[in-house]
């Protein structure tokens, strides 16, 4: 092995270890608002809460199935080092903010909207929170590019993730 | 007591007197060596190297320090003058009200006050300042594991302090919910100034440099420890920096949580921490106090740990032996960061906590004391027959052990529910956390900046000043935490506006004047250290390599270091204390570098 490559698989797992340790944080982070998510689901006397209207888990879970489809198209990225599959990612994690934002304003309007109920309390924190990450991951895509195609993946799996467990835990269970 | 900086022994340019040094450079060029760079702005403003980036940390600490600290001055001439203008300043900072600090105004002095010094004085000083400058030179690297995050970690952490300070300038003025923010006093119904809004995000941001910091140090200390320098022969204050990290990777965030929901009650409307409806259900204000803790009581071993190291380390030094029961030093810092994080509950004894769970917290913490007074032994051990250099960083180690002894044991006393069930929210509670979180944290503080000013500025701080200003400081802080042990034993609420307003607090107003006597000693010989620190800056005496005598690697390098640290990555052969060992003795000399070879 050549001195350049050894330098780079170093500064490869130095950077592995810390995305663990930053996607270790964001995992406390997550665990805390779902346990506030238990905490008001536990006390709540029914859950929907009596007179919501019926969560539109359709929707939120089309915008899923978008967030996934950005992890694969980073996945096939990584592995044929391309630029189109990287911008497809891009664009699919583009779709799936733009999903969330409309999401929300039809949750809003449909009287499910912040103020409305732990439900719709819930889920806007958690679903606002998350999609600040994603827009973080659009942002790592601008910035690194292609260089770093491996924590990029690492990341948006996490992230997607996430999304699959929020998801679940409100929408479905 | 022996003479103060360089006792005995020769020491012209250090270096010289250590012996011969392997290389771990060979075959390894891992840490490239940059050049430094020669614009201003590269190279004090956006800097990557860590040795820069601590002393911003630590002079952005020391700025809110002082703030804190004046703050606190108000605080107490309130308490011991109620209602009457505040003199010299009182016109400036309350025009509005005569001079006199409004009720409103106390409020927000209280809640900004703990909030300046919990995450803006001994964060920035102690874990960004000193965790930065230390890990990389005392592990032997070059700089750390993530140079441009950690730029980006206190530039976080300026954006912080610019929020922070912004909340003042806001209609309604600044936070005014505790330190704590506890719900609902900081929710939209309790804060409807943009202040709280602008605290919560401000606290967010600090938490989000921390945990930057938190990736670094622990990354760097996995990966980026010399050839030779095991676990077990890091300095004590590389493991404190070591394990605090893993606390603020892993209860930051909870922190976080809570702010994001706050933020999300404050702004978009939510309801997660106001009581809500029996018919649909809703936010509970006691949540709050769950997510607040759960990172709270991690968060003052966080803010101790790297103290505890520091402490661990310079009593060793300055005893002149090795430092008693290394191992069980270290099982115990593990030990604390493991329990720490099942005792939140004993916060909360008063929120109609079942009895039973309340139980198992109060066992819980009261079992946090052993590991602690295993600690605490091995001071006492380090010292025992050592051969005491009386130098100024020493005078504070020991007056922090000093302090923590007494901080430590009334600790136990509100660990235990029924004490804690009157104790809970007096003047008690407050002295107690002070001893440990100010007095113990800040005499961390000043022995840190004293043992490690010659290798950050290249000169000495002045023996004769430093010691002017350890005997006051630590008298009076005794006398002001002490004393506030005894009126909040005999009754005294804290964060009451006036206690002398209520019949059967009104004979304790002598004993607030003398505690606020003793604090306006207290803030006064600050500026003995204020002199001290910028005037040995300047016209300090010129220090060599290793003016301690001691043998952790940033001694083995020039004061200031070069910006790459080390020329070749050394190569440890010992552990961190080895002095009075036979082989430097027959030397000439009382200590081992850690890379120092013996033939």
């Amino acid at each position: 092995m050549t001195a350049a490559g050894a330098t780079r698989s170093r500064r490869d797992i130095d950077a592995s270890i810390g995305m663990v340790i930053f996607l270790a944080t964001v995992t406390m982070l997550f665990a805390a608002l779902l346990l506030a998510y238990a905490v008001l689901r536990t006390q709540a006397p029914a859950w929907p809460p009596a007179g919501a209207p019926p969560f539109p888990r359709a929707a939120a879970g089309g915008s899923s199935l978008v967030l996934l489809a950005a992890s694969f198209a980073l996945r096939r990225a990584r592995r044929a080092g391309s630029s189109a599959w990287l911008r497809a990612g891009a664009t699919l994690g583009v779709t799936f903010l733009a999903l969330q934002v409309s999401l929300w304003r039809h949750l809003v309007a449909g009287q499910l909207g912040p103020g409305h109920g732990p439900l719709a309390d819930v889920f806007f924190a958690l679903s606002g929170f998350h999609a600040l990450h994603v827009a973080g991951g659009l942002v790592a895509i601008a910035a690194t590019g292609k260089r770093r195609l491996g924590l990029l993946v690492t990341y948006w799996d996490f992230v997607a993730a996430i999304w699959l467990i929020v998801y679940f835990a409100v929408c479905v269970l | 007591m022996t003479a103060p900086a360089t006792p005995t022994g020769p020491v012209e340019g250090g270096d010289s007197a250590s012996g011969k040094r392997a290389s771990g450079d060979d075959g390894q060029p891992i840490q490239a060596i940059h050049a430094a760079p020669t614009g201003v702005l590269r190279r004090y403003v956006f800097s990557v190297d860590h040795k820069v980036i601590g002393r911003q940390f630590l002079f952005l600490g020391l700025i809110f320090l002082a703030v804190g600290g004046v703050m606190a001055m108000l605080i107490r001439w309130q308490l011991a003058s109620p209602g009457r203008p505040v003199p010299v300043v009182g016109r400036l900072l309350f025009g509005g009200s005569g001079g006199v600090i409004s009720p409103a105004a106390y409020t927000s002095l209280f809640t900004m006050h703990g909030t300046i010094m919990i995450f803006f004085a001994v964060t920035p000083i102690l874990i960004g300042g000193f965790g930065n400058f230390c890990v990389p030179l005392l592990i032997g690297a070059r700089d750390m594991a993530f140079p441009r995050l950690n730029m980006l970690s206190f530039w976080t952490m300026a954006a912080s302090t610019a929020t922070l300070t912004a909340s003042f300038f806001v209609p309604l003025g600044s936070a005014q919910a505790g330190w704590t923010a506890y719900a609902t006093l900081s929710t939209a119904i309790g804060a409807p100034g943009t202040g709280q809004t602008l605290w919560t995000v401000a606290v967010y941001l600090n938490g989000a440099s921390s945990v930057m910091g938190a990736v670094n140090y622990i990354t760097s200390v996995v990966r980026l420890r010399a050839p030779g320098m095991n676990y077990m022969r890091m300095p004590l204050t590389v493991w404190g920096f070591f394990l605090t990290s893993m606390l603020n990777a892993l209860f930051v965030p909870v922190l976080g949580a809570a702010m994001v929901l706050l933020f999300f009650d404050r702004v978009f409307g939510t309801q997660f921490f106001v009581a809500g409806s029996t018919i649909r259900g809703g936010g509970d204000p006691i949540l709050y106090q769950h997510l607040f803790w759960l990172f709270g009581h991690p968060e003052v071993y966080i803010l101790i740990l790297p103290a505890w190291g520091i402490v661990g380390d310079l009593l060793s030094f300055f005893a002149r032996k090795p430092a008693f029961g290394y191992r069980v030093t270290v099982a115990s810092l593990i030990a604390v960061v493991v329990l720490s994080c099942v005792v939140y509950g004993h916060h909360m004894f008063t929120t109609g906590m079942s009895p039973l769970l309340g139980e198992s917290f109060m066992l819980l913490t009261m079992v946090i004391s052993v590991p602690t007074a295993l600690l605490f032994l091995n001071w006492l051990g380090t010292l025992w027959r050592g051969a005491a250099r009386m130098t100024t960083p020493m005078l504070y180690c020991v007056g922090l052990v000093f302090t923590f002894g007494i901080g430590g044991l009334t600790g136990l006393w509100l660990a235990d529910v029924v004490a804690d069930m009157y104790l809970h929210d007096t003047f008690f509670v407050v002295g107690h956390f002070h001893l440990i979180m100010a007095a113990a944290l800040l005499l961390a503080t000043f022995a840190a900046v004293h043992f490690w000013f010659p290798k950050m500025f290249g000169r000495m701080m002045s023996e004769r000043l430093g010691k002017l200003h350890f005997w006051p400081t630590f008298i009076s802080l005794n006398l002001v935490f002490i004393g506030q042990m005894l009126i909040g034993y005999a009754g005294m609420q804290r964060r009451l506006y006036d206690p002398s307003a209520y019949d059967f607090l009104r004979h304790l107003l002598p004993w607030n004047k003398h505690i606020s006597q003793a604090a306006y000693v207290l803030g006064a010989f600050q500026l003995v250290f204020v002199w001290n620190f910028f005037y040995s800056m300047k016209r300090g005496k010129p220090a060599p390599a290793n003016p301690w005598q001691v043998g952790t690697l940033e001694w083995t390098v020039a004061s200031p270091p070069p910006h790459h640290n080390f020329d070749h990555i050394p190569v440890v052969v010992r552990g961190p204390h080895e002095l009075g060992h036979p082989a430097a003795i027959a030397r000439g000399k009382d200590w081992l570098a850690q890379d120092e070879v013996i033939e």
